[in-house]
């Protein structure tokens, strides 16, 4: 495994950004991405012309979008040393975020520009059927017919009931109310959850992320640069990543789950998952969740669904989670989201507040699971107050 | 009446075997000469040794449902006629894991570790796709 240490707070996220988000129709995924951007220069007051890395999200919505980050920062009037797409699908922000601290701290940088932005409905594009010819002729389409099998298998060796998944998409509700932001505030009761139809069965309609249009950005830094900025910077302490060949579980018997991106993480950190204040996990459909309290060492299977049903995932439960609603109910930024509100968190900020944070975590999941073979990217992020 | 047709598989070089052999109704994968390592999917490589040199062999086409989902709300206009529809992980006795629908079997009755056989479906004269059914332990 690998050693990340001497990277531990040496840079911190100084900025972040969210642009208008929900249905917002007629606004170009570019767009979006420079509303977000401007936003997260504005929110630190970073001079422009220090930033010279930018990094995007490729979004998925469009297919392959050649040159897309260099765009990016040709409409932000930004010439980049240091510029690239990055195709790890929901694992993307956290990717990001690793390469801008190494970008950093190699000194190819002095400030690195993440960014993302979608259109769910894009014109002019048309859209991509993904998945293997291994799958799609048999109507293995989507995102969510992969979570619906990881969670048959949850349910099969595990245990795990819709309950559980339904405490969980309840909660992460109440926490979206607090926050106005948030595209879905209605209130959702078990029973709610229990009515939703099947999507993809064993999974329901509140298990699933919304579709968001929107964009979200962060800007990374020395930690030494950061002191000059105008928020209270949050330093990154831990970092991790790993990708693999996997359907549920590793495709070829090789090493799966992503314990190892937890694992670097913590390593880095020097900490473990008991001094974690709170997480923003990555919820696109809520059996995500249950992998990742389990993988990453917050739960065993015996508790995870005790640990969901018993309220224990809000403020002054073991482990506040998703604060403000996540992709179930908050809007699926493809988690650029959850790391602007793990930054709101050490800032004090977050319309659920957890006291006193020093460690706020997050965790990415994406790669290409419907692909030939089939691949996961897990990647996690500790950040700590200074 | 106007329809979608259902996207079907694109025979590549790597695949064309495969394909070959469903349409003799042979369920028949990459074994690597070198470490003997069964290879699905097709590939011009052996993941576990690097090898190229392999051979397509035939399998028993018997296995096991590994997991299983039921479709209600497709993520494709072609297969909305279809729902609900059920789409299997099928591992099968020599190991690989692979997608695929099982017939012959009401989805209320679908449970993980049920055995089941291949089936072949022709669809035209290029794809055939192998299904399964539920089959005797």
């Amino acid at each position: 495994m690998n050693d990340l240490r001497r990277l531990r707070d040496r840079c911190a996220i100084v900025g972040i950004g969210l642009s208008r988000f929900g249905k917002v129709p007629g606004t170009s995924a570019m767009g979006f991405c420079l509303e977000a951007a401007r936003a997260a220069i504005e929110d630190c007051g970073i001079a422009r012309d220090t930033i010279d890395g930018v990094l995007v999200l490729m979004p998925a919505q469009m297919g392959e979008q050649h040159g897309w980050a260099s765009r990016v920062a040709a409409y932000l009037g930004i010439v980049p040393s240091f510029c690239a797409t990055v195709d790890m699908g929901g694992a993307t922000p956290i990717g990001m975020l690793q390469m801008a601290v190494l970008a950093v701290e190699s000194g190819t940088c002095q400030a690195v520009l993440c960014a993302f932005g979608t259109q769910t409905n894009p014109q002019g594009v048309i859209p991509q059927l993904f998945g293997s010819p291994w799958a799609i002729p048999y109507g293995d389409i989507g995102a969510i017919t992969f979570m619906a099998h990881l969670a048959r298998r949850q349910m099969h060796e595990h245990g795990v009931t819709s309950l559980d998944y339904g405490h969980i998409a309840v909660q992460w509700r109440q926490h979206a109310m607090a926050n106005p932001q948030a595209q879905m505030r209605k209130p959702m009761t078990i029973a709610d959850h229990q009515a939703s139809r099947f999507v993809a069965e064993p999974l329901r309609l509140f298990d699933c992320c919304l579709f968001t249009d929107g964009g979200g950005a962060f800007i990374v830094t020395s930690a030494e640069r950061a002191r000059d900025l105008r928020q209270r910077p949050a330093l990154v302490s831990g970092l991790g990543q790993v990708h693999s060949a996997e359907l549920i579980r590793p495709w070829d018997d090789g090493r799966g789950g992503g314990r190892e991106a937890g694992e670097q993480a913590f390593r880095m950190a020097e900490c473990t998952p008991a001094d974690i204040d709170v997480i923003q996990i990555y919820d696109a459909f809520t059996p995500r969740v249950v992998h990742d309290l389990v993988h990453y060492g917050f739960a065993d299977w015996e508790d995870v669904g005790r640990l969901a049903a018993s309220g224990q995932l809000t403020v002054g439960g073991r482990l506040p989670c998703n604060t403000a609603g996540g992709l179930l109910s908050e809007g699926h930024l493809s988690g650029m989201n959850h790391v602007a509100e793990a930054v709101r968190q050490i800032r004090g900020t977050s319309t659920t507040q957890v006291p006193d944070v020093a460690l706020s975590m997050c965790t990415g999941f994406g790669g290409a699971p419907h692909e030939a073979p089939p691949t996961v990217a897990y990647t996690a992020a500790i950040l700590r107050a200074p | 009446m106007f329809t979608i047709d259902k996207p079907l598989p694109a025979v590549t070089e790597d695949g064309a075997p495969y394909w070959e052999a469903t349409r003799r109704h042979q369920l028949c994968v990459q074994r690597c000469e070198r470490c003997g390592h069964l290879r699905f999917p097709p590939a011009v490589l052996c993941p576990k040794c690097l090898a190229t040199e392999h051979r397509w062999v035939a399998l028993s086409g018997r296995g096991r449902i590994f997991s299983f989902i039921v479709v209600h709300r497709p993520q494709h206009p072609a297969f909305f006629a279809d729902a609900p529809y059920n789409v299997a992980i099928v591992e099968l006795d020599e190991g690989p894991r692979l997608h695929a629908n099982v017939v012959g079997c009401a989805n209320a009755d679908l449970r993980i570790g049920l055995p089941v056989e291949v089936v072949f479906e022709k669809i035209d004269d290029e794809i055939t796709l192998p299904k399964f059914r539920p089959c005797a332990a």
